[in-house]
């Protein structure tokens, strides 16, 4: 039987964590093959319910990273995100979700070598975790978005 | 029908020698919506992007995914491509196979697999890109220079030199800053003044520079390129049109003794008075509240003396109404007064001064002509005691910052005193030297070395007063902490730079954000230091921070050139990456229902209300809308907003999400 | 009781207001249901006793209502303070809304302005109670899997009947989220994934502007505690940002300020 690998979803922003995974790709550091990054201007872009999306899409574990704190591109979309995110994890956190596949993380356009390592002990956490099955999915023919006329 | 064109990019074996290229581009023919799918060996390359321009119109694609190295690379090369063909070029996504897959993972299946993913993850989004055009903000080419200052000047010369309209405000009623105040500066020692006042000259003169002095900044709206401003040009109660400033009524004042601001409160002036004798403009103004006419109704000599019958004792405050695309502040600072320090006296000594207060004493057009004097009795000084960093970097007394000039100037003032003093003895009392500019070091190892100016390192604990004599006690960290008393005729407390007292009140007109020493802020500390977080206002001189002469000078250009390059096109061209509000027919007109949460979150206040009126004028409904020539596209609001009102272009919701739903 | 009658009478008859929106005997004698006045006759149906706990601030957001013209609204403390969050959110305007708080004595306090609002609930505690705090601690404590095996249970009984965003007050969104199906951010269904996300959305929606009126709870047919939802992030709020919705009219939303050094370990 194959061996559990697990589905790891990045939400990062383009001017920070993106090119900072860039660099890491130019820098030849290699990791886990097992995160898909959706790529948004700015962390403050991010809705918590994406999140929540990306379980019920049956991902296993979720990260979110953007600039450091004072480097945001639009100076402070990374503050708003950082409170929304102080909330949203204390309320997953009170309802029972699993908080050990959810990694929030600052990596900047120069941590290369953060965005492998961050993704790396990622992946072997959420791996040890096992499947996320207890989080409800979408059910099969839920409405997939609509194909565009 | 969407009719998507996906090119797998090779990149030599970059890609191709760790995922299977082929397979990729197999897979991506059955994704729904593709109606085109090959892989090249370089698709930035002439032939690559050919075969992009040929399918588009081939195939008639309505959208186009390039998958090969990061969009931050090529995503504009692509983009021009697609609209060489006719296409949007929005309408063209890239899929990160290089950075983020093929150059960090192992050759091998789950290596081709993400591949695959993240194609199909781009062409969801793809399919649901809209067409955009950039936004097009037309420009006024006026600036305004807020601050007559030296850096006001500097950057009023160089954008009005440019060819565009400047208008200069000036608070007070002569430009010229605090550096008409200084009488040599440093590292050259030349006279501030005669390099100055020519600069001032020429803004007067100059035919594209509007001058007003003795008036402020009474409100700013608008925004990039479309500012409104209003001034109060305050009432001088002078004609200036008819004045020629021969000086007549000056002279004939009958209040003589108001402690001159020019001259920090060490000399007189009259209640009619032109701040100093080069300043520009040359016309008077009368300081209602300390003259006798405007106090008791009685006097009224000026007017009798008046040649050019100039006086006009009810003049009121006028506002004037400008357009202009960018705005330079430039409104300097203060210094410290010395009723700062408990521990020299709460200011009550006389002989102890502010290094402000020190220049005009150096300066030969100052009260005492140049002459170093005590204020107390007129007497020359023997011991002059400088004491540095009065109140900086002592987070006790709330400033933790360095004010920068403070090493330099000291050093000027023992070196001027020791010129003008030859059996004067100068002590300065510091903390360390900071000396970093061009010419600094050296000019301060003059001041030790030829000028033996004495260099005491260590800090002042009280100054106080016996038989005449001012008592500075003090410590000399390099003798071991030894205590060092000295029996000085004269101190010279070099305080602390701050910013000016309307700084916040100021900046808030403004909309412009400040520190917590309501310095203005600029963009990036490093990147951006002369533009601020408000699109089309920029920031020079010591406004922003604590800074010298040459370093205010190249910031006002840095500002200057910033303005010119806004000023270079007709109309102001943005990404349109930018956030809308719904908006659609009634009875709704739009799912915004006004609770502006949004409005304080924008870190660009990009976001205003918008009324919405039916025909007879009835307000229907306050929305939020979006200023797209202020937005920067970060889509904080988006995430902020509870129903959902406010999206992104280029990064909506159903894209994102139609991004997530492949998975 | 007579006094909140005879202060509603004598405002419909000097004309200050056209309703009283206050409350009347409900369907059982265990219920009181809203009730709007509209002339002297009227006033004598208002009721104002212990049964009368749901919160009419709600129907200030209603057209309907709003066609009526200058309302007077009986409040009890968690209206007063949704008018102030009103405020906020720039919803009512200032005099727009009588306010009338009956006290314990059942005496009725008139207040006109949002300044008399906020001047009549600074007299009042804020904050959750020990027993709302020892309610949060009690399920903190549990282990994760048992946390999450309450909250699955109470949230199966949800049917997506949205009683609670019709009773809450701040719900007054023309177009909720659930309704936006483009793209769907909550699926419509009474489906596991789609009572968690509406419950989640909703308590995150209303992070650091709930005033804990109660009536969410109150209206929910299964009788699920999703007060306690509101309640864990009213915890969090005032905790880490300081907010205190219902009690100014100061623009202060929690999630659209920050300040630089909020706390963050858990980020990496």
């Amino acid at each position: 039987m194959a061996e559990f690998e697990p589905k790891v979803v990045a939400f990062v922003c383009n001017w920070c964590t993106y090119a900072g995974a860039d660099l890491t790709g130019t820098s030849r550091i290699k990791y886990s093959p097992n995160v898909r990054m959706i790529r948004l201007p700015c962390t403050g872009r991010i809705d918590f319910m994406l999140l929540l999306q990306a379980f019920g899409q049956g991902a296993d574990g979720v990260i979110v990273s953007g600039c450091h704190p004072g480097d945001c591109h639009y100076t402070a979309g990374n503050f708003h995100a950082r409170r929304r995110w102080i909330l949203f994890r204390r309320l997953i956190e009170f309802m029972g979700i699993d908080l050990r596949r959810v990694h929030f993380a600052w990596v900047s356009a120069a941590e290369g070598a953060k965005w492998a390592e961050l993704v790396t002990n990622v992946v072997d956490e959420v791996r040890k975790l096992g499947p996320y099955q207890s989080f409800p999915k979408r059910l099969d023919g839920q409405p997939k978005p609509v194909e565009v006329a | 029908m969407p009719r998507i064109g996906v090119f797998i990019c090779h990149c030599g074996e970059n890609i191709a020698g760790t995922v299977d290229t082929a397979a990729v581009a197999k897979n991506a023919a059955d994704f729904p919506g593709v109606v085109h799918s090959i892989d090249y060996k370089y698709m930035c390359s002439d032939p690559g992007q050919n075969l992009i321009k040929e399918a588009i119109k081939e195939k008639k694609l309505t959208g186009v995914v390039v998958a090969a190295c990061s969009p931050r690379m090529h995503e504009p090369t692509f983009r021009r491509a697609c609209a060489e063909s006719g296409l949007n070029p929005f309408l063209c996504e890239m899929a990160n196979l290089r950075e983020h897959c093929s150059w960090v993972h192992e050759k091998g299946e789950a290596t081709t697999e993400k591949a695959t993913d993240l194609v199909r993850i781009m062409v969801e989004k793809v399919k649901r890109n809209r067409p955009l055009y950039p936004i097009s903000v037309p420009v006024t080419k006026t600036a305004l220079v807020l601050g007559g200052g030296i850096a006001g000047i500097q950057a009023a010369l160089d954008i009005a030199n440019a060819g565009h309209k400047v208008v200069m405000v000036e608070r007070e009623a002569s430009i010229g800053g605090h550096m008409a105040q200084l009488s040599e500066t440093f590292p050259t020692l030349d006279c501030s003044q005669c390099i100055l006042t020519p600069r001032m000259v020429e803004v007067a003169q100059h035919p594209n520079i509007t001058l007003y002095t003795y008036s402020e900044l009474e409100s700013l709206e608008g925004f990039i390129g479309n500012f409104k401003a209003v001034i109060r040009k305050k009432a001088r109660s002078i004609d200036e049109t008819t004045c020629t400033g021969c000086g007549a009524c000056i002279q004939k004042c009958p209040t003589k003794k108001i402690p001159s601001e020019f001259n920090a409160q060490l000399g007189m002036r009259t209640a009619i008075y032109v701040p100093f004798p080069q300043a520009v403009p040359n016309k008077p103004v009368i300081d209602r509240k300390n003259c006798t006419f405007f106090k008791n109704g009685r006097c009224k000599l000026c007017e009798r003396v008046c040649p050019a019958k100039a006086l006009r004792y009810d003049q009121e405050d006028m506002l004037v109404e400008l357009n202009v695309g960018a705005v330079v502040a430039a409104t300097g600072y203060q210094v410290k007064d010395t009723d700062f320090f408990p521990e020299y006296g709460y200011g009550a000594h006389k002989d102890i001064l502010t290094g402000l207060q020190f220049e005009r004493l150096a300066s030969a057009s100052g009260p005492t002509q140049g002459v170093i004097k005590r204020p107390s009795d007129g007497q020359i000084p023997e011991t002059v005691v400088f004491v540095a960093c009065a109140g900086s970097r002592d987070p006790a007394k709330g400033i933790n910052y360095c004010s920068k000039i403070c090493c330099m100037y000291t050093a000027k003032h023992a070196m001027l005193y020791r010129h003008k003093v030859h059996s004067g003895k100068a002590y300065i009392f510091y903390m360390d030297i900071r000396a970093g500019g061009k010419m600094y070091e050296e000019f301060v190892r003059r001041a030790i070395e030829e000028d033996h100016v004495n260099y005491v390192r260590g800090r002042v604990s009280r100054i106080y007063k016996k038989n005449g004599k001012l008592i500075v006690k003090g410590v000399d960290t390099l003798l071991n902490s030894r205590p060092v008393e000295i029996e000085a005729d004269m101190v010279v407390l070099a305080t602390a730079m701050v910013a000016q007292p309307d700084a916040e009140a100021l900046a808030q007109k403004m909309k412009v954000s400040y520190d917590e020493n309501k310095f203005l802020s600029e963009a990036h500390p490093k990147l951006r230091p002369v533009e601020m977080n408000t699109a089309g206002i920029f920031v020079a001189g010591a406004c922003q921070a604590p800074k010298d002469i040459p370093e205010a000078v190249a910031q006002a250009s840095g500002a200057a050139s910033k303005v010119i390059g806004l000023f270079s096109k007709d109309e102001l061209s943005r990404e349109p990456v930018v956030a809308v509000v719904s908006r659609m027919g009634p009875p709704d007109f739009s799912t915004c229902i006004g609770c502006f949460l949004c409005e304080s979150a924008c870190p660009y206040q990009a976001i205003e209300r918008e009324e919405i009126k039916a025909r007879d004028g009835r307000l229907i409904k306050t929305v939020a809308k979006v200023n797209q020539g202020v937005c920067q596209g970060c889509g904080t609001c988006v995430a902020l907003c509870r129903s959902k009102s406010i999206d992104l272009q280029g990064f909506t919701n159903e894209q994102v999400f139609a991004e997530l739903v492949t998975l | 009781m007579e006094a909140l009658q005879k202060k509603a009478r004598a405002l419909l008859e000097a004309g200050t207001v056209k309703v009283v929106i206050g409350y009347t005997a409900g369907t059982d004698v265990e219920r009181a249901r809203a009730f709007f006045a509209r002339n002297a006759e009227q006033t004598q149906q208002l009721i104002f006793d212990a049964r009368c706990c749901q919160n009419l601030a709600t129907y200030l957001m209603k057209p309907e209502v709003k066609a009526l013209g200058k309302a007077a609204l009986v409040c009890v403390p968690g209206a007063l303070r949704t008018l102030m969050q009103y405020a906020v959110e720039n919803q009512l305007a200032d005099e727009t809304v009588l306010a009338l708080a009956v006290t314990d004595a059942g005496e009725v306090v008139e207040l006109p302005k949002f300044a008399a609002v906020e001047e009549y609930l600074a007299k009042m505690p804020r904050g959750l109670t020990p027993e709302q705090q020892q309610e949060l601690d009690r399920i903190d404590k549990l282990p994760l899997e048992e946390r999450w095996a309450f909250w699955a249970a109470e949230l199966a009984r949800c049917v997506k009947c949205y009683a609670c965003r019709a009773a809450c007050p701040l719900c007054y969104c023309s177009r909720c989220i659930t309704d936006v199906n483009q793209p769907q951010w909550v699926p419509v269904a009474s489906d596991p994934l789609g009572n968690l996300e509406w419950n989640v959305v909703r308590a995150m929606h209303l992070a650091g502007r709930c005033v804990d009126c109660g009536s969410c709870a109150d209206a929910c047919p299964e009788g699920i505690r999703i007060d306690l939802l509101n309640h864990v992030l009213a915890r969090e709020a005032s905790a880490h940002f300081g907010a205190e919705p219902g009690y100014s009219t100061r623009k202060d939303y929690a999630l659209s300020a920050y300040k630089p050094d909020d706390k963050e370990e858990f980020i990496r």
